[in-house]
Order: structure tokens, then C-alpha cells, then sequence
């Protein structure tokens, strides 16, 4: 399968995903069940960073579109997709990884490696967006629980993802 | 200008960040506004029909609760009946426990032709959700047939939210679940008051919990009781009053010389599975706005 394709596949699955089965799904008040910026984070790592951005633009949108928070997501995504490259770059081994690994994925990065990226970048994204939500810092001890446990819960949901999908290449 | 071209193009992608990101801000902020337009929402075509399909298959698993629902509010109706009551009056001023329980509104009905001012029309919902701060209702009835923004929905026991933006086909409800930004001031709250003493507050919700909102500006003088039902006061064009909003669960006061109560309301509609709601068109609204703009130009 062609990256193209397997991206454009990504894109719909895990708006779907998002919509469908994550935001039905309550598990407390504080914990919101975010997986749809993995799209970002699994693109190849030689995208041209306005095609990033533009991306993200384009996925923040698109959830927003089905949630009635218009912007809010965008902007988390479009925030997240500018950092990824500076991430991966401090990441990233002297001649960079290995060049027949396109994408960032487990095998790819190493375990260790891939799973600092993806808690540093869903960091960052978490909050942004519960920033913007919340919007104000008068209550500053629930936003950063908001954060922390909101973040949590996404990697739990990533690991499971990729190994769900788990692509021997 | 060459040294200006390089500069820009060295920051490229660093102007292009602020760009979307200034987009994203303003889309932000323009949503903000009350009244807008329903494009790049729930309301429109694409969402809305996947939202619909999506709810043809979910609202089967709902079938037995939803029915439990309606017919509790048909038996909560069936009981306002005038039909229900025993009348020993047999003069044709009619005097019935209904009558004072719903004011003035069947008392018109019941004294002669009677001018309709609420007009309820039943919509299914198809997107619900409960978890963020601000939290939105997509419903299926738009424009089309009838629904404007600004008006008041209920659900089949009690104050659901307002409509927010409307397509053709569908619309957008923002639930009273909706936490506003800043200060509590700026939350959506609705006109209520005590069904046994009559004091006018608002109730909004804190944010915390679907099943509860908080209730302010009950004087300390009053006497409460766990349990006390809170209705709507009638005073907003939104909603008639005497419709539940929820009920008293606890109240305190914040401390010993404020002079108003907090109490936490239960609320009476139970958002985790809302199936069906009404959306009130008050039908006297614009007369009622006309007539009172054209006084407060008179005034100036």
C-alpha cells in the first residue's frame, strides 16, 4: 500500500474513531478520550513542514466541524504539528533514522524513543487545546489534571493503536 | 527588499505557524458570537447525516429507556389534566387545583378563545454530548421546519438548552450543560425560580457533573428544603415557566455574612440518554420585542 493511500485511510479511520466511539465514551469529567492526533504524529518523517501544518489545519478542522468547537482542535493540531519536527530532531540519531523506515512507529524509533515523541507531542497538544477550552487559568489545579490524566489516557489508547496495527515492515 | 525576501523565506514556516494559528484563533472567537450562521458545524449536510445514520443504530439499544421516559411525561401530563381533578363547583368560573398550578396560561384556555403563544414541535436528537466544558445537542429539524435560533428546548422532564444555529434539516443545541468562560457571569443560565416560594434565581452549571447545576441569588432569608422543586420563572422569552429544571439537593452558604444561598440542583432532565426533545417557539416574541424597543425609543 502506497503511504498516500495508507495516510488518507488514517485520516478517515481515526476521525470516525474519534467521533463515533471515543467521544461516547464517559469515563470521568476530567479524562477525555483524545486519539485523533495520532494522524500527525504517524505521518513520514520527511514531509515538507507547511504540508505538516496544513495537514493539522486540515484534521483539526475536520474534528471540530463534528464537535461545534470551532477552531479549538485546529489549533492544538496546527500547534503540535509546527513542534514535531524539532521533537524528532532532538530525537533523532547522529545520521538521522534509518532511511527504508518512512514513517515513526515503534520499530522505526525504538520503543524508548517513540514513546518519549509521542507523550512530549501529546503533551504539548493537550495543552494547548484544554488551554483554549477552558480558557482562563482561574482554575489552574483542574486544567493541569485535565492535562496530565487526559494525556495519560491518549498514550494508553496509542500503544493499544499500534499494536492493534501493527505493521511487520 | 531582497534582504526582506530572504528573511521571509528563511522564517517560512515559522510565519506560516502564526497564520494558522491566528486563523484557528479567530474561528475561536467568531464562534463565540450568539447569533451566527450554520456552516462548518454539526448542523451541516455531511455531519448531520452521518450523525443520523449513526443514530439509527444507536437509539435501538435505547428503545426500553426512552419509552420509560415518555411515558412517565405522559403520565405527569395526563395528571395536569383538568379531566383528573374533581370539581364540586358548578358555576362556570372554573376553580380547579390545575388552574393554580399553571397559572395563567390554562386559565386563559379555560376562560374563552384563548390566543396560542408556545408552540412545541418534537425532534429527534442524534449527537449528544456531556464530557466537555461547553457541550452541544445536534438535533434533526431545521430551518425547514420551523426552528429558528433562540429558542428553548425541553426534554420529557425538564429544561434541555437553547437552539443555537440552525441548517436547513437539522440544528444545534447548546445543552444547558455549558460551563461559560471566566467569570461565572458570562455562563448560560437560565431565568428560575422556587415552585413553593416563589424567589427568582439562575441556574448554570459549574462544569462538574452532567447529573447536577448550581443555583444563585436564593436570599438566605427563605427557608429550603432538601427535594424543593426549581421551575422556570417564565421571564425569559426562552421558556414558559413552571417547567422543571431540577431539584434542590444541597445548599450552604458560602459563609456566615453572605446574604444568598449556593445550592446544587439535580437536574430534572437526565442528559446520558436523551432521545427526544421539544423545541418552544414562543409565537408572541416578536410582538412583545416590537412593542417594548418601540417604548424605549419613545423614552429617548
Amino acid at each position: 500500500m502506497s503511504i498516500l493511500l495508507r495516510n488518507i485511510i488514517r485520516f478517515v479511520l481515526l476521525l470516525l474513531l474519534q467521533v463515533f466511539v471515543l467521544n461516547k465514551i464517559l469515563v470521568h469529567q476530567l479524562v477525555s478520550l483524545e486519539l485523533y492526533m495520532l494522524f500527525i504524529l504517524l505521518l513520514p518523517f520527511n514531509i515538507p513542514r507547511p504540508a505538516l501544518m496544513l495537514l493539522g489545519l486540515l484534521m483539526g478542522l475536520s474534528l471540530d466541524m463534528f464537535m461545534n468547537t470551532m477552531g479549538i482542535h485546529a489549533f492544538a493540531c496546527v500547534f503540535m504539528a509546527y513542534l514535531r519536527p524539532f521533537i524528532i530532531n532532538i530525537l533523532s540519531p547522529q545520521g538521522g533514522f534509518e532511511t527504508n523506515m518512512k514513517t515513526p512507529s515503534m520499530i522505526s524509533m525504538g520503543i524508548s524513543q517513540f514513546l518519549i515523541y509521542i507523550s512530549i507531542l501529546v503533551f504539548l497538544h493537550h495543552l494547548a487545546l484544554f488551554t483554549l477550552e477552558v480558557f482562563g487559568f482561574g482554575n489552574i489545579g483542574y486544567l493541569l489534571l485535565k492535562i496530565l490524566l487526559s494525556t495519560v489516557a491518549s498514550l494508553v489508547l496509542i500503544v493499544l493503536y499500534e499494536l492493534l496495527f501493527f505493521s511487520r515492515k | 527588499m531582497r534582504n526582506l525576501v530572504i528573511f521571509l523565506r528563511r522564517y517560512f514556516n515559522f510565519f506560516l505557524f502564526l497564520l494558522l494559528e491566528v486563523i484557528c484563533i479567530v474561528l475561536v472567537f467568531r464562534n463565540n458570537n450568539f447569533q451566527r450562521t450554520a456552516y462548518l458545524n454539526s448542523a451541516n449536510s455531511l455531519s448531520g447525516k452521518l450523525y443520523d445514520h449513526y443514530n439509527n443504530v444507536q437509539y435501538y439499544f435505547h428503545l426500553k429507556a426512552t419509552n420509560d421516559s415518555l411515558v412517565s411525561e405522559n403520565a405527569r401530563l395526563h395528571n395536569m389534566l383538568r379531566s383528573s381533578f374533581d370539581s364540586m363547583v358548578t358555576n362556570d368560573i372554573v376553580r380547579t387545583d390545575t388552574i393554580r398550578q399553571n397559572g395563567s396560561d390554562s386559565a386563559q384556555l379555560a376562560a374563552g378563545p384563548a390566543t396560542r403563544r408556545y408552540l412545541y414541535r418534537e425532534a429527534k436528537v442524534i449527537n449528544n454530548s456531556i464530557n466537555r466544558s461547553v457541550n452541544y445537542i445536534t438535533i434533526h429539524r431545521g430551518r425547514l421546519q420551523g426552528i429558528r435560533p433562540n429558542m428553548g428546548v425541553i426534554g420529557p422532564s425538564g429544561v434541555v438548552g437553547m437552539v443555537r444555529s440552525v441548517s436547513d434539516n437539522y440544528a444545534v443545541v447548546l445543552s444547558l450543560l455549558a460551563k461559560g468562560s471566566g467569570s461565572s457571569s458570562s455562563n448560560f443560565g437560565v431565568s428560575a425560580r422556587l415552585q413553593k416560594g416563589k424567589e427568582i434565581g439562575t441556574v448554570y452549571w459549574d462544569g462538574a457533573d452532567p447529573a447536577y447545576a448550581m443555583m444563585k441569588d436564593i436570599p438566605r432569608t427563605i427557608r429550603l428544603q432538601k427535594g424543593d422543586t426549581i421551575v422556570t420563572s417564565g421571564f425569559s422569552a426562552l421558556f414558559p415557566e413552571n417547567l422543571p429544571i431540577g431539584y434542590i439537593d444541597t445548599f450552604s452558604l458560602a459563609d456566615k455574612s453572605s446574604t444568598s444561598y449556593t445550592i446544587r440542583v439535580k437536574l430534572a432532565t437526565n442528559f446520558y440518554n436523551l432521545q427526544y426533545v421539544y423545541v418552544i417557539d414562543n409565537l408572541l416574541k416578536d410582538e412583545q420585542k416590537q412593542l417594548e424597543d418601540s417604548t424605549y425609543r419613545l423614552i429617548k
